[in-house]
């Protein structure tokens, strides 16, 4: 049975020694927009995500993506996502061309002149050695081995932390890439609510495990109105989350 | 803490506290026999030599190697990489480069040569052994401070760190046996070893220096050009035809050529003995047989990297992200590390057997290894000395390959208690083989108990692998990491080999000696079962946590 929603989280819980990582979350993500997930640091967005990806497997409560259990069956879900971690663990022994030659044999759709399109947008010599990129190059490289194979669903975990806003763009761009093609779906973790609030369709706001906010941006925003004043997803976060993000972001 | 020196010292014996109380509680007990004996008035006699290699000999040898590890570094580098091995976060301390070079080769030395002082005060030395007073700590202190030295120098080539700092150490090694050969006396030998130091010294603070001003030489691409001129890069541009050829390339490009090269690396030193071997038959099989196992006595050390789940990830057990997101199942990409521990084993031992020859033939040893092998051939028959060379042949090759794998699972679980727990096994079973070795070999009625009950603990010892090959093929049957089609041919696979092996072993060894169930039991433990099939179990617990 196919589901509806690319996305499917019920009531997942997860502890690590005795803290719990995620409380009893619940996320369903329906195709075709662009979701925020957004969290201080250690809220749980990074623990929600891998199990999204199968990493982690679910103690109690289910995950489905693309109605499949991405843990009995990761080649069924992993070969439809594009994945960008913060991490960014690419084999630094790898040269350019050599990590599009093996990431391009794992994904029948992927796409030669789209992948060489953007290598040349992000000028990135084929020659060069993982290990001798910049960060920016390095997330880069990640973001095109991620993109070139049109992923029906793109996952973004902190793509941007610690990078210079020419990345930032370049990262967001791709986010707005992905959702021309119709029906692809975006899950972008941040803490940078600027740039969530840049291209989310759809926020869901995670503190200390718990889903404390999930909707619509617009009907957020809508919804904590204050008179004239429409307030930004920083201060609607402050509001709800009682931290500041600014300084998290910071920090 | 009010200097420098003091921090690096706290950071020592902080990191390294388990390892150091170790340390302490062997010499502790050292000394509490050692202190009982002599108040008891009782002469120490300890004649045999397994005996002493045992109680002296094995922990001095563990400790120093531990020690060098702890004052290079080393436990936290990487020693086939180019750049230093020295930490880059303690290169922004506000400190000397001469500093930085200095403490921890003080500490180094302050360490080494107590710990000779204890074990040469303490260690329970043979009665008619004359136990030297200083060189041995000085040579001691040579070696680490010149492993120190070589190890935090950048390098331009990958792995030339390891080459460079073996033969060096391998020079000062054989001045000193032959020294000792020439009964040398000590004030001669300090004079060898003592200008090591200071020489070492300033080697390593030139190292460090460079280290710290990021000076990395790189002849990487003089390789590369000269790779791509004689056309060895010139089939990569194409496409991978599956995911599982990608996968293996993958694999071969982190591990393959690992084996290989440190085989490479010492054949040329176990060859050359063959021009000083002459026409003598032993020494020259002696050295022929040292050559055979090397392949896979090498193959447990580069099995400890092979297995390593992430080798360069933050964290150091766990499964890479990039690895574990790849679209393939734990089974697949298990059966690419078994393909690439094949290539590797053939590679190694195509290095192998076009060097040996070469070899003979320039020490002009082939006759004398042609005269032994027709004297063989008569004695047992043409056809059946041919079937023993390639049995045996074929054995040490499946050997290599069973070293490269049967620990791939430990690794892969990428959980740390594990991990401990089977290095504290194997390092205890090591340590306890050598006695227990001795006394079977020193009493008969043990050897003649033995024998009686070998075919009650070979069938002990099988039950208990099918038991748990049996568990592991319920799991994976349960988890569905492999089809059940792979199971059962895997099984069947399995009896196939074990057949073969048990009708080779039953035509060779024809003798009441070895009744038939005996040689089938053998067959059945020689032929990696459990372990192996365990591997994608293991890995799928590492990926899916």
């Amino acid at each position: 049975m196919v589901s509806e929603s690319v996305i499917s989280v019920t009531e997942v819980t997860r502890r690590f020694g005795s803290r719990t990582a995620l409380a009893a979350v619940s996320v369903s993500l329906p195709r075709g927009a662009v979701y925020g997930l957004v969290g201080a640091n250690g809220a749980g967005k990074t623990t929600l995500i891998k199990h999204i990806l199968g990493l982690l497997r679910a103690e109690s409560g289910t995950v489905r993506v693309f109605g499949l259990d991405p843990v009995a069956d990761p080649v069924g879900v992993l070969s439809r996502i594009g994945y960008l971690s913060e991490e960014n663990d690419l084999p630094g022994w790898m040269r350019v061309d050599e990590l599009i030659r093996y990431s391009r044999a794992f994904y029948p759709a992927w796409d030669d002149g789209y992948a060489e399109e953007l290598r040349l947008a992000f000028a990135l010599d084929p020659s060069a050695k993982i290990k001798d990129l910049s960060k920016g190059q390095k997330a880069r490289a990640g973001l095109l081995v991620a993109l070139a194979h049109r992923p029906e669903l793109l996952v973004l975990d902190e793509p941007s932390s610690g990078l210079d806003p020419i990345v930032r763009r370049d990262i967001l761009g791709a986010v707005i890439r992905t959702i021309a093609d119709e029906g692809r779906t975006v899950l972008f973790s941040s803490h940078l609510l600027e740039e969530v609030e840049q291209v989310a369709d759809h926020v869901t706001m995670i503190s200390e495990g718990r889903i404390v906010l999930s909707a619509p941006l617009a009907a957020i925003k809508e919804s904590h109105r204050v008179g004239d004043h429409v307030p930004s997803l920083d201060e609607i976060f402050v509001a709800r989350v009682g931290r500041a993000a600014a300084s998290d972001a910071e920090a | 803490m009010r200097s420098a020196g003091v921090a690096i010292a706290w950071e020592f014996r902080h990191r390294h506290r388990w390892g150091l109380i170790g340390l302490a509680g062997y010499l502790l007990v050292l000394a509490t026999i050692k202190l009982v004996v002599v108040a008891l008035g009782q002469p120490v006699k300890l004649d045999s030599p397994e005996s002493f290699a045992f109680v002296v000999m094995v922990p001095m040898t563990a400790t120093f190697v531990y020690l060098l590890a702890v004052f290079t570094f080393g436990l936290a580098g990487d020693l086939a990489a180019r750049q230093s091995m020295y930490p880059t976060r303690m290169f922004t301390l506000p400190v000397t480069t001469a500093a930085l070079a200095g403490w921890p080769m003080l500490y180094g030395t302050a360490v080494m040569a107590t710990m000779w002082a204890a074990i040469r005060l303490f260690g329970i030395w043979p009665a008619d052994f004359v136990v030297p007073v200083l060189w041995p700590a000085l040579l001691a202190v040579s070696l680490l401070a010149w492993t120190q030295a070589l190890t935090w120098m950048p390098y331009p080539l990958p792995g030339l760190r390891v080459v460079v700092t073996v033969l060096w150490l391998t020079v000062i090694d054989a001045i000193v046996l032959v020294a000792l050969t020439l009964k040398t006396p000590e004030p001669l030998m300090l004079a060898f070893l003592a200008p090591q130091v200071p020489l070492a010294y300033l080697v390593s603070r030139f190292a460090v220096a460079r280290a710290r001003r990021g000076e990395v030489p790189d002849w990487r691409g003089t390789f590369a050009r000269l790779g791509r001129r004689a056309g060895f890069a010139t089939h990569q541009r194409k496409h991978f035809p599956s995911p599982a050829r990608a996968q293996t390339w993958f694999e071969w490009r982190r591990h393959g050529l690992t084996l290989p090269g440190w085989v490479a690396i010492l054949l040329p030193f176990e060859l050359a003995l063959l021009g000083i071997a002459g026409d003598s038959t032993a020494l020259v099989f002696a050295i022929l047989i040292g050559v055979l196992l090397t392949p896979p006595l090498m193959a447990g050390f580069v099995a400890a990297t092979v297995r390593n789940a992430n080798r360069s990830g933050s964290d150091s057990l766990g499964l890479s992200p990039f690895i574990a997101t790849r679209p393939l199942t734990s089974a697949a990409l298990i059966a690419a590390k078994l393909r690439m521990t094949i290539w590797s084993t053939i590679a190694t031992w195509l290095l192998v057997l076009v060097a040996i020859p070469l070899a003979l033939e320039l020490s002009d040893t082939w006759p004398v290894v042609v005269e032994r092998m027709s004297r063989f051939g008569e004695a047992v028959g043409a056809p059946r000395a041919a079937v023993f060379l390639l049995l045996v042949l074929s054995g040490f090759i499946a050997s290599t390959w069973k070293q490269l794998v049967q620990s791939l699972w430990v690794g892969l679980t990428g959980r740390e208690w594990i991990l401990k727990a089977s290095v504290f096994l194997a390092l205890s079973i090591l340590c306890a083989v050598g006695p227990v070795l001795v006394w079977i070999a020193e009493n008969g009625r043990v050897q003649a108990a033995l024998w009686d009950a070998l075919p009650l603990l070979l069938a002990v010892l099988v039950s208990f692998k099918m038991t748990a090959a049996g568990w592991v093929a319920m799991r994976h049957y349960h988890a569905r990491l492999l089809s059940d089609r792979t199971l059962v041919t895997g099984a069947a696979g399995w009896c196939v080999v074990v057949l073969g092996l048990y009708g080779l072993l039953a035509w060779f060894l024809s003798t009441p000696l070895f009744p038939r169930y005996v040689l089938a039991l053998v067959a059945m433990l020689a032929v990696p079962l459990a372990r192996v099939s365990a591997t994608p179990l293991a890995l799928a617990w590492n990926r899916h946590r």
